[in-house]
């Protein structure tokens, strides 16, 4: 591939800018509105394969041509045009654009577009005016919800990343979050230090349209990282036309629903009644410390975008940004600003296009500690304030003697919010540049480079005084906190590649060829809490710098579609990825990738009036997965141990060298995907919508899993074991439901059902999953014929009234004894469907929408249930601690008899309402020189589940170990259009 | 035009960063290095040898919670504290009261299964200690030596020397699952990477050990003349005289003149028993005079959830919270002793004996149930202070060693291979102690008296009976109770009960094929050779 684009290169260098030759017709294409000449133009004889394009200045030549020819002029979003040869000269034409190819959907693809209608892989794609409305902090929930097959679980922090699943998933223990590509630069998605989330730093005021790539045929040509999906998200570009657009919103959130403990009376009692010598333990005060530790938030968001031609030459679009969020939790702030700057001038009359998109977003955010499990187990007798407590005023549990806290007692959630002092900052700045040029010479070939850059740059600072009683203690007597953590993270990306258009009579015919440079570097460097008397110090202790392996990605790529009178469609793609994650042997592989799509419509019905499109797909293709591990598994390389993990000889402390386990016979997981979709519009495309089905077949997938004992560093190594099966469903279908002068209203739909199930693995069972209550309790599985993280529990017996029997278990493998083989697979936390539907009615200048969300069969362990409502829980460390009141459901007395009841999988499936607003716009503000909009909203309106839990929606792989719960908002807003 | 060429160069930049040596890894980190890097020198070669030795004491090279091993809680696969989870609390001795830390309630219970993850922390965390041997040796081979331009003679023999500790820490770790699992995937450095052992049986293993370590010993430095942390020959030959005294459990042969042979080896090494009993299990035990093997705990320098830290940790009662006493903070109740523990020190002759160190408080000594924290005596034999006194710097991680051999056992192994050897079996428990067995056992009852014969015994009191609970007494917590039960048939298939045996309050026998314990599944599943102990 390297010699081919040489050779390209060469030629494109060497071939001179034009050949003149004799001709019997010549002319201009222009066109017809503005008189500008038209380069590229096909220019064809009808029915013969004889064709020529236009020049950069709209002129032709095409030799041989006889009288009573007809000659046909074609360009891609322009009516052709047909005229018979009768010895015309000049021949000139007009062109005119074709509203309905214009307005066509542009879909992204990867090193390139496609029109909506030649699409042949499963995509979607999002506009501006098909985004979720209301408070989305972070651009993964301008889509939750509106794209079959794809779902965003955020979390409850402000600003926090969200677990994006497309088909849900692909692997096992690699990661199943999809690649994602920020105008051409495919992004890191973890957040680095000081920032919330990977996808905090991109205003989503800024984005223009989001494309998922959904199946293998679409997706291959990013090879290697490709294989859960792709996410392209394009920023909105600069424009000709001067436009200010100024967007200002206010929300206002509060706490919507606690886990259900003792109330203090009720707690009185259940401590008089369960344990009546602790009675006297019990303090005079009534405090709900689940409210407590939460507040009333207030979000602003403030944006304003400026557009227009800068120089009267460079269309250019300015955007500014601030978004400040608080969280539910006491200190919890989240504070972003951003500047985008898009530039896109055009030069050589077209030949030249340039795309600058520079983004910078710095964020100030102030962390919260998770403290709901202390607010639900604090004793709620005692107050939070206690006067002359030497913790800062704070109650806590301590020997007023010698200042010791109580060890095993919890400490008080509000004094660790308001003690702590946990800052973080990020800057970062990303973006790319990119050239387009059409070649003088050759119009037909476009060269592209794309170089794109992003680097973030974090610090975080936490701080607590040695009065918090959260802050490290030795001997029960904290000695506070001081860390402080910074960290770099740079991604270079480079690309290049040739675009050649055909036409050729009926086919029409594209190919892509190039090259992907991308490399990640980072570092980190940690200070330790200087505090703390028992910090390590020394070569390798603290402070510390880590300096992580380079990873390095190189991709050769090539694509070609292929389209027949309009009506049959085939794709064909290829990348072959190095990657610096594996060795020699295994580091290249190849990803192919076809597609076919045939026009139905036109064949079989083309007088229909009920049908106006109908369109059938099928693709094939094998995608990569590598983001598993670190960066440098397969070498041999030996650690040395930290400042803590020494092994004295006589009085001097060695750090440890130990080799780190091996991973030599690493190779990519390959995922092989099967789709078929069918594409519809009805009536004129009043009604469209896409049926597809799905099988996604993932191979040697990497696993860390058990190798043989004493051969390796460790008893796990990564290895490629096992497979993986998804099969699924997706419909989705949008209407203009009424379509009049006044009202038009929109109707959007969607649903996917998808079973993933494990086919092979190397080893019997590998079991997963949290620490639901002690060290290694872990309740879930990966286990061949059941789908990924099924939990893995004892089957609960129930007595006649149907109440559960504490520690009585179903003896499921009838062998007279009950013990960890009587475990079994109970359900897992994949939904068996999840539906979207979102609604936008409006009338005159009025406008309300609203979107839902529901999901069918998702099951959640509930894991507070399970570790905290058992009676024994009542005290702690010599005084008294708080349950859950579904104790009284069970009457469970003792953790570790019920912990692993099947009891606590519940059907978690639920309906919730995300957004709701109505807006109202004056079009003609200030004399007509302005439009004002002006809306009214909510944001996650309501949840309906028979979940017991806060929130049936877990991203945790179903289990529920408490949560920061999501806040319910009131949003108001004005959008003002100059 | 210059735009264009601006292009050009770009594409030309590209073709050129196309160069794929880029995908070739190199370190940035000065604490990750290539073998290369690490054995360049003399000083390489002593951190290996500390990460070898480390893996016992160590779970990972991060701090406590770090692991080399997956799939599972760093604390609870580390080499120590498996093993005392294994010898000891599936035994009289002690019962751990959260029983939702897994693994836990199947052990103290009697009913483990293949898939009791601190099984799985035991055998893969020996198994590590073997590869990480395996692999110093394979980079301490003379030719890699010179060819890394390490020659200096002296540099070269210290090497050697570590090669020698090295063979008999793998020795140790097959020791060790010749004992607990009776079995195990035999790899030596010859093997590749990856390698999927051969099963050796107890006798295949016992005869490896056997002649590994008597091939070392004579090149391993002499018993308390090797600095603090490595091993001398008194530690090989202690390993020795273990696989002797159980030679009839593990091979069906005895081997008690041996046992004797190699106990007297120990003794002759130097070792004084420690005036003060309780100083074996302070703060500052590693400088007793009795210590043959210590697996290290430090509280700065060593952090672990090992066995010490736990083990003191854990002491600190529920109600009592008495955590200042031992220095530490404590887990708010975890262990408490059994009463068949209890009523080893039952009688006048223990009223002054100072390993006598459980109190009752208010407590009950019937557990009726284990996650009880408040029921069943607790202990107060170690400590996480100096025997000045002094608390430990850390209040969590204690800088107390755990005793993995010291010379009492040696005393009490050389007395039992003797008595055995003179005619004593499980069946017959004569009082067959010579004059030799007498002294040494009474050298402990006099340092337990505070140097008073007030409990000393004569030949008429000792027999087997009396070995087996005088173990108890002077070792007990110290990771040997399961293995002498077993010798003495008083574990599986015997009729010797204690609360909550067979997961019974008050105790009922279970098979004798829990005499070993079943292989992981994971590892059985990951390594074709092995096969499953019957039973399991």
């Amino acid at each position: 591939m390297k010699t081919i684009y040489k050779k390209l290169l060469i030629l494109v260098l060497l071939l001179p800018f034009s050949v003149l030759a004799q001709n019997t017709v010549s002319g201009t294409v222009v066109d017809k509105v503005s008189g500008q000449p038209l380069p590229g133009v096909n220019v064809n004889v009808q029915g013969t394969a004889k064709g020529v394009s236009t020049g950069f200045d709209g002129n032709y030549q095409l030799n041989d041509v006889k009288r009573g020819d007809k000659i046909v002029f074609s360009y891609i979003g322009y009516k052709n045009s047909v005229i018979e040869y009768v010895a015309q000269k000049p021949l000139n034409v007009l062109l005119q654009e074709d509203a309905n190819q214009l307005k066509e959907v542009v879909v992204q693809v990867g090193y390139g577009t496609v029109k909506k209608k030649d699409a042949t892989g499963a995509v979607t794609v999002l506009s501006t005016k098909d985004f979720n409305k209301g408070a989305n902090v972070t651009a993964e929930n301008l889509l939750n919800g509106r794209v079959a097959g794809v779902t965003v679980n955020t979390s409850g922090a402000p600003g926090s990343g969200s677990q994006i699943r497309i088909r849900g998933g692909s692997s096992l223990f690699a990661s199943n979050d999809p690649l994602i590509v920020i105008d051409g630069l495919p992004i890191e998605n973890t957040a680095g230090t000081g920032s919330t989330s990977f996808l905090a730093s991109l205003n989503p005021s800024t984005i223009e349209s989001i494309t998922v790539l959904k199946d293998a045929s679409a997706t291959a040509i990013y090879g290697s990282r490709a294989s859960n999906g792709v996410i392209i998200i394009t920023t909105k570009k600069g424009s000709k036309n001067l436009a200010v657009d100024y967007n200002f919103q206010y929300g206002s959130g509060e706490l919507v629903k606690t886990t259900d403990v003792f109330d203090a009376a009720g707690f009185r009692a259940i401590i008089a009644n369960k344990r009546p010598a602790d009675v006297s333990k019990l303090g005079t005060a009534n405090t709900d410390w689940q409210k407590a530790i939460y507040r009333k938030t207030d979000f602003v968001d403030n944006n304003l975008s400026l557009r227009g031609n800068l120089f009267n030459a460079i269309p250019s679009r300015l955007t500014i940004g601030n978004t400040y969020q608080e969280g539910l939790r006491l200190t919890n702030t989240f504070n972003r600003n951003t500047i985008g700057l898009a530039l896109n001038p055009t030069l050589f009359k077209d030949h030249l296009k340039l795309k600058l998109n520079a983004n910078y977003a710095n964020e100030n955010n102030r962390f919260a500690d998770g403290v709901e499990g202390s607010a639900i187990r604090f004793d709620p007798t005692q107050p939070i304030y206690s006067a002359g407590s030497i913790y800062g005023g704070f109650f806590e549990y301590y020997n007023a003697g010698n200042g010791k806290l109580t060890s095993q007692t919890p400490r008080n959630p509000v004094a660790q919010l308001l003690q702590t002092f946990d800052k973080g900052t990020s800057n970062r700045f990303f973006g790319n540049f990119e050239l387009d040029y059409k070649l003088h010479f050759f119009p037909a070939i476009r060269a592209v480079v794309n170089a794109g850059f992003d680097q973030a740059n974090g610090e975080r600072t936490r701080n607590a005084s040695r009065f918090a009683a959260s802050s490290g203690s030795n001997n029960d007597i904290p000695y506070g906190t001081n860390e402080f953590s910074k960290s770099e993270r740079k991604n270079k990306l480079l690309d290049a590649y040739l675009v050649y258009n055909r036409t050729m009579g009926g086919l029409v015919f594209d190919a892509t060829a190039g090259y992907s440079y991308q490399k990640w570097d980072s570092y980190n460097f940690a200070s330790g809490n200087t505090n703390d008397p028992n910090l390590p110090g020394g070569l390798t202790g603290f402070p510390r710098t880590n300096v992580d392996y380079d990873r390095v990605n190189i991709g050769f790529f090539g694509r070609t579609n292929l389209n027949w009178n309009d009506k049959y469609l085939l794709t064909l793609s290829f990348r072959r990825d190095g990657s610096s994650r594996f060795d020699k042997a295994n580091r290249w592989a190849n990803f192919p990738a076809a597609a076919f799509a045939w026009k139905i419509k036109e064949d079989l019905l083309p007088n229909s009036t009920t049908v106006s499109d109908l369109k059938l797909r099928l693709g094939y293709g094998i995608t990569g997965q590598q983001e598993v591990g670190n960066n440098n598994d397969y070498l041999q390389q030996y650690n040395l141990g930290s400042g803590s993990s020494q092994y004295v000889f006589g009085t001097l402390a060695v750090p440890i060298a130990v080799s780190a386990r091996l991973s030599s016979g690493l190779k990519w997981e390959e995922t092989i995907t099967y789709n078929a979709g069918l594409d519809f519009g009805l009536y004129n495309n009043r009604v469209t919508g896409s049926l597809e089905v799905f099988y996604k077949d993932s191979k040697d997938l990497l696993a860390d899993v058990a190798t043989a004992d004493g051969s390796n560093f460790s008893n796990f190594s990564y290895q490629n074991i096992g497979n993986l099966t998804t099969k699924g469903i997706e419909f989705s279908i949008s209407t203009d439901a009424v379509r009049t002068q006044d009202v038009t209203w929109n109707l959007n739909f969607n649903t996917t059902a998808f079973a993933r199930k494990i086919t092979k693995l190397n080893s019997q069972l590998i079991a997963v999953g949290d620490n639901i209550a002690g060290t290694g309790t872990r309740g879930q599985v990966q286990q061949v014929g059941f789908a990924p993280f099924s939990f893995l529990l004892y089957k609960q017996l129930y007595d006649a009234s149907g109440k559960p029997v504490e520690g009585a278990y179903e003896d499921s493998n009838k062998d007279g004894v009950i013990n960890a083989s009587d475990k079994y697979v109970y359900r897992n936390p994949d939904p068996k469907a999840v539906f979207g539907f979102a609604s936008t009615l409006n009338y005159k200048n009025l406008d309300f929408s609203f979107n839902l969300r529901a999901s069918l069969g998702n099951r959640v362990f509930n894991a507070v249930n399970a570790s905290r409502a058992q009676y024994n829980l009542l005290t702690t460390g010599g005084t008294v601690g708080n349950i859950p009141t579904s104790v009284l459901d069970t009457d469970f007395v003792n953790t570790s008899s019920v912990v692993l009841s099947d009891l606590f999988v519940e059907n978690a499936s639920f309906l919730r309402m995300d957004n709701i607003t109505l807006g109202y716009t004056f079009p003609k503000w200030l004399e007509g020189k302005a439009s004002l909009r002006l809306f009214a909203g909510m944001q996650n309106v309501f949840v309906i589940s028979d979940y017991s839990g806060l929130d049936p929606e877990i991203a945790n792989n179903g289990v529920d170990n408490t949560i920061y719960p999501r806040q319910r908002s009131i949003l108001g807003g004005v959008n003002v259009k100059f | 035009m210059k735009k264009i060429k601006f292009i050009y160069l770009l594409a030309a930049f590209a073709t050129l960063q196309g160069c794929t040596s880029d995908l070739e890894l190199v370190s940035e980190d000065s604490k990750v290095l290539t073998s290369a890097e690490l054995y360049a020198t003399p000083a390489g070669y002593k951190q290996a040898l500390a990460g070898v030795y480390g893996n016992l004491s160590l779970t990972g090279t991060g701090d406590a919670g770090s692991s080399f091993l997956q799939g599972i809680d760093a604390g609870t696969s580390q080499f120590g504290r498996c093993m005392w989870y294994l010898q000891d609390l599936t035994t009289d001795e002690v019962i751990w009261t959260y029983e939702n830390d897994e693994g836990v309630a199947e052990l103290q219970r009697n009913n483990w299964t293949a898939a009791n993850p601190i099984l799985l922390g035991m055998f893969s965390r020996t198994m590590a200690e073997v590869a990480f041997a395996n692999d110093f040796l394979k980079q301490s081979t003379p030719a890699l030596l010179s060819s890394r331009g390490i020659t200096a003679t002296a540099d070269v023999a210290e090497i050697n020397s570590y090669r020698n500790e090295v063979r008999v820490l793998r020795a140790f770790a097959y020791y060790n699952l010749m004992d607990l699992f009776g079995k195990a995937p035999f790899v030596t450095e010859n093997d590749p990477i990856d390698f999927k052992g051969p099963q050796y049986d107890r006798q295949q293993l016992f005869t490896f050990i056997e002649k590994e370590l008597n091939e070392v010993i004579p090149n391993l430095k002499a018993a308390r003349t090797n600095e603090y942390g490595r091993l001398d020959k008194a530690m090989a030959q202690m390993i020795l005289a273990k696989m002797y005294l159980n030679a009839q459990v593990y091979i069906g042969t005895p081997k008690y003149a041996e046992c004797m042979a190699k106990c007297a080896d120990v003794i002759a090494g130097g070792y004084v028993l420690k005036t003060n009993y309780l100083d074996n299990f302070k703060a500052d035990n590693h400088t007793s005079s009795e210590m043959i093997f210590t697996l290290q705990s430090d509280g700065v320098k060593t952090q672990n959830y090992g066995a010490s830290t736990i083990i003191i940790n854990g002491q600190v009662g529920s109600i009592e919270a008495n955590g200042a006493e031992f220095g530490v903070g404590g887990f708010g109740g975890a262990l408490r002793i059994r009463k068949q523990l209890v009523e080893k020190f039952d009688g006048s002759q223990f009223a002054t004996d100072v390993r006598k160190t459980y109190t009752a408080g208010s407590r009950s000594i019937d557990i009726a149930e284990p996650t009880n924290a408040a029921q069943g005596y607790i202990l107060h034999k170690f400590s996480n202070k100096t025997s000045a006194g002094v608390a430990g710097v850390n209040s969590t991680f204690v800088d107390t060693d755990f005793p993995l051999f010291r010379l009492a056992d040696a005393y009490l192994m050389y007395a039992e291979a003797q008595m055995r050897k003179d005619g004593a079996t499980n069946a017959n428990t004569a009082n067959t102690a010579s004059a030799q067995s007498l002294t040494y056992i009474n050298a402990l009852r006099q340092r337990a008296n505070n140097g008073s014969a007030v409990a000393n015994v004569t030949q008429s009191q000792v027999n087997l009976d009396f070995i087996i609970d005088e173990r108890a007494r002077e070792l007990h917590w110290e990771g040997h109770r399961r293995q002498d039960l077993i010798r003495f048939n008083k574990y599986g298939g015997g009729n010797y009960n204690w609360a909550w045996k067979g997961n019974i309050a008050n105790g009922t026998s279970f098979g004798t094929n829990l005499n070993v314990f079943p292989l992981p599944s994971a590892s059985i599943a990951a390594n074709p050779n092995l096969t499953q102990n019957s039973g399991y």
